[in-house]
């Protein structure tokens, strides 16, 4: 529902901005969100465009999509700016992708990925308790609610056809939201967006129990096309790293559970980049 | 409740009464209306729930190419807020993937992801096997729950998967809060309503009706002319007719009291001539003795004993008149002496002028076993109206016979006479005809009544036991007891 509210300001917002993109002169940078944040939140995203547009120069917007794919189509159909997106497909497109900024969770650019069961599940512990039950997945580029979980299946020496179904739940939240249903047994969710829902005291969170914590990789970052000579997204760049030094910035950035801004390097990345070897490796 | 309705009052009886109808009409209606609607409602259910699943059907469908669970599951949670009674658990639905396995389900719990639902027990339902659900189809179970069927077609009619419903027998029973709260309030208003205007009905109703009986209560205690003033004057036919006939009631009580104080006076006017007869016949009867006994002091005066003899007889015989007109009187009491032999011969001396003016022959006997313990003027009136009848019974050269007999018990004095016979029939006639109209018969009806005062008995005898040449007998007794002032009035 949440999803859907966002949606639909997103189309009453965002979208007629991207459509305009096409035809209008006027400069605006749209930058993709995606399920690596709570992005549900017209409010928020309006206040944070607000901040961000002031201080860039030219108006910023947020477009949001519940799938990583649609964000990489549009930012690669140059219909986007920027996006903020899970570092599996960064590290997929990492040659086409320049990395703009990584937000520092507790003080650092990493984030866990949890294993995650409906409340009271107590006969489910642990990656091997997951034969013949039902497991629910974020999306197919998602690290933390996906790719992290494959390798796991693997290391526990699960393949698919053991898990008696699996699923994608098109976002985070919706994997808490599955697991709290019952519609899944079991969920992988991003681990920093599993610990902001449960401080905003979430019900769907409340239902369900942390499992098993994965360990830390590089936070999805903000990135953008590499040969984007667009000079207003190193202004974008730079305001996102000042925000912590502002009182407006540090309120959004507590909206948003995170500390601020940081210079990436590609290297944070490297834990992701093991991880796709392994994991296609082993599709291989 | 019934039984202890009709010792109330109208006022509370009415609006009781009322409360109680509305009441049962509404349960009554209710439990109809409830009937209707279980069967109207299910039919509705039903005709819902087929909505719902072509819905789910037709936007399920890209859904179940994808393999889509979540996207499923969003659907059915929200579409399956349309089914009835969906927000109490009791309907739910889930997209089956061709083999009928659950793709997601509304209740995840009850309709779990990936597990078998077609051709297996399901939450206690068994359900078809997939191969063999083509067409929509309605599975009922028997506690009354029914699962809805429908294949999911690709557009070239193979079946890629499945809607189900489940709807259980609670969505069908008949929700009496919501059929009877209509009712309810209607009755509590109209029971508002009708409370205070059968109090008042009621009140209505009983007030004439009390005044009736007030009005009954008060006859016989007041003048019937005011009783007749504190009838009402109903409209009511029913009241109409009860208070015509207290009316009709106390004129007759009236006519009757008017009668009785007619009577009463007739009554006393005849006591008082039958009084005056019986003075006169009992001062006449000893009178002709009386008579006899002054001609024989005139003509034998000059002899001592039958001079003093004579005047006894005449002393005795006259003291007799005053006492025997003294116990005539009701309320009198008289003092008087026991009876004794003498009294018998007294009474032969001054009945045998009169049998010899008749030409009767007179005799008398006496049986004495115990002292005479009875009223001497009492008796001696009786026996001398015996005698005095006998010999009138008997005619010219008749025979009466006396008997004076006395035992511990009874004084009795028997008259036997010849002549015209009397029976115990005609001598109760002849009493029953008070004397009064006959003053002949006084003698006889002085006995009688002298009989049932003083507790003793006056009859005559059965023909075949009187001994010949009689052809009557009367018998007159009075208890024997001590003395005759402590004799209590056996009647008065």
């Amino acid at each position: 529902m949440r999803r859907r509210r966002f949606l639909d300001c997103i189309a009453a917002v965002g979208l007629p901005l991207v459509g305009a993109h096409a035809s209008a002169a006027a400069p605006t940078l749209r930058v993709g969100l995606t399920a690596v944040i709570l992005a549900d939140q017209a409010a928020f995203l309006a206040r944070w465009s607000e901040y961000l547009s002031e201080r860039v120069g030219v108006a910023v917007t947020f477009v949001a999509r519940d799938s990583y794919q649609a964000i990489l189509d549009l930012l690669f159909a140059k219909q986007l700016d920027a996006a903020w997106i899970c570092g599996y497909p960064y590290v997929r497109h990492q040659a086409q992708l320049r990395l703009l900024a990584v937000p520092l969770y507790q003080g650092r650019p990493l984030y866990q990925s949890y294993l995650i069961r409906t409340r009271g599940a107590a006969n489910l512990n642990g990656w091997s308790d997951l034969k013949g039950r039902v497991l629910a997945y974020s999306d197919p580029l998602s690290n933390s609610g996906w790719l992290v979980g494959q390798a796991q299946l693997r290391a526990a020496g699960l393949g698919p056809q053991d898990l008696r179904r699996s699923f994608f739940a098109h976002g985070h939240s919706n994997v808490a939201d599955a697991v709290a249903s019952g519609l899944a047994q079991a969920g992988c969710i991003d681990g920093y967006v599993w610990e902001t829902m449960h401080l905003q005291k979430m019900a769907t969170v409340a239902a369900t129990q942390v499992i098993w914590r994965s360990d830390f990789y590089g936070f999805p970052p903000i990135v953008v096309r590499r040969d984007d000579p667009n000079a207003a997204l190193a202004l974008l760049g730079q305001t996102l790293l000042r925000m912590h030094d502002e009182p407006g910035g540090q309120d959004l950035l507590r909206a948003l559970n995170l500390g601020g801004f940081a210079k990436p390097a590609p290297a944070l990345y490297d834990s992701i980049r093991s991880l796709v070897k392994l994991v296609h490796g082993a599709h291989a | 409740l019934i039984s202890f309705i009709p010792r109330l009052p109208y006022r509370i009886q009415v609006p009781t009464g009322l409360a109680v109808a509305v009441t049962v009409s509404v349960l009554m209606v209710s439990i109809v209306a409830a009937r209707i609607s279980e069967r109207t409602a299910r039919r509705e259910i039903v005709v819902t729930v087929q909505r719902v699943i072509t819905l789910l059907a037709a936007q399920g469908r890209p859904l179940l190419v994808a393999e889509d669970t979540f996207r499923a599951y969003a659907l059915l949670r929200n579409t399956a807020a349309l089914l009835p009674d969906a927000d109490k658990g009791h309907t739910r639905a889930a997209i089956l993937d061709a083999d009928g396995r659950f793709l997601a389900g509304s209740d995840p719990l009850r309709l779990p992801t990936g597990e078998q639902a077609l051709g297996v027990s399901v939450n206690a339902r068994l359900l078809p096997r997939a191969k063999d659900v083509t067409t929509p189809r309605t599975v009922a179970a028997a506690d009354g729950s029914l699962s809805l069927l429908q294949p999911i077609l690709s557009e070239d009619e193979k079946v890629i998967g499945f809607v189900l419903a489940e709807v259980d027998a609670a969505t069908f029973a008949p929700d009496w809060m919501a059929l009877s709260k209509p009712g309810l309030i209607g009755a509590a208003l109209a029971i508002l309503v009708l409370g205070p205007l059968g109090w008042l009905a009621g009140r209505r109703m009983a007030q004439p009706i009390a005044q009736i009986v007030r009005s009954i209560a008060l006859i016989g205690r007041v003048d019937p002319a005011k009783v007749r003033e504190l009838l009402p004057t109903v409209a009511d036919i029913e009241l109409g007719q009860i208070a015509g006939a207290v009316h009709r009631l106390v004129g007759e009580m009236v006519a009757n009291q008017a009668n009785e104080q007619r009577a009463l006076a007739a009554e006393r006017l005849a006591a008082v001539g039958r009084i005056t007869a019986a003075v006169a016949h009992e001062i006449n009867n000893p009178l002709a003795g009386l008579l006899t006994a002054v001609r024989t002091l005139r003509l034998h005066g000059d002899a001592p004993d039958t001079r003093l003899r004579t005047v006894d007889l005449i002393e005795r015989g006259l003291h007799q008149i005053g006492t025997m007109t003294t116990a005539l009187l009701p309320q009198a009491r008289v003092e008087d002496r026991c009876l004794s032999p003498n009294d018998l011969e007294d009474v032969m001396t001054l009945a045998r002028a009169n049998a010899s003016t008749h030409a009767v022959s007179l005799d008398a006997a006496r049986e004495l076993g115990a002292d005479l313990l009875v009223a001497s003027t009492v008796f001696r009136q009786v026996m001398l109206n015996l005698l005095l009848n006998a010999i009138k019974a008997a005619g010219e050269g008749g025979q009466v016979h006396a008997a004076l007999y006395a035992d511990p018990q009874t004084v009795r004095f028997t008259v036997s006479n010849t002549g015209r016979a009397m029976s115990k029939t005609e001598l109760q006639q002849r009493l029953g005809t008070e004397g009064g109209n006959d003053p002949q018969g006084f003698g006889l009806w002085i006995c009688q009544e002298f009989a049932i005062r003083y507790g003793g008995g006056f009859e005559a005898s059965d023909p075949s036991a009187i001994s010949p040449p009689f052809s009557t007998s009367l018998s007159f007794w009075l208890p024997n007891r001590h003395h005759h002032d402590d004799q209590e009035v056996a009647a008065d």
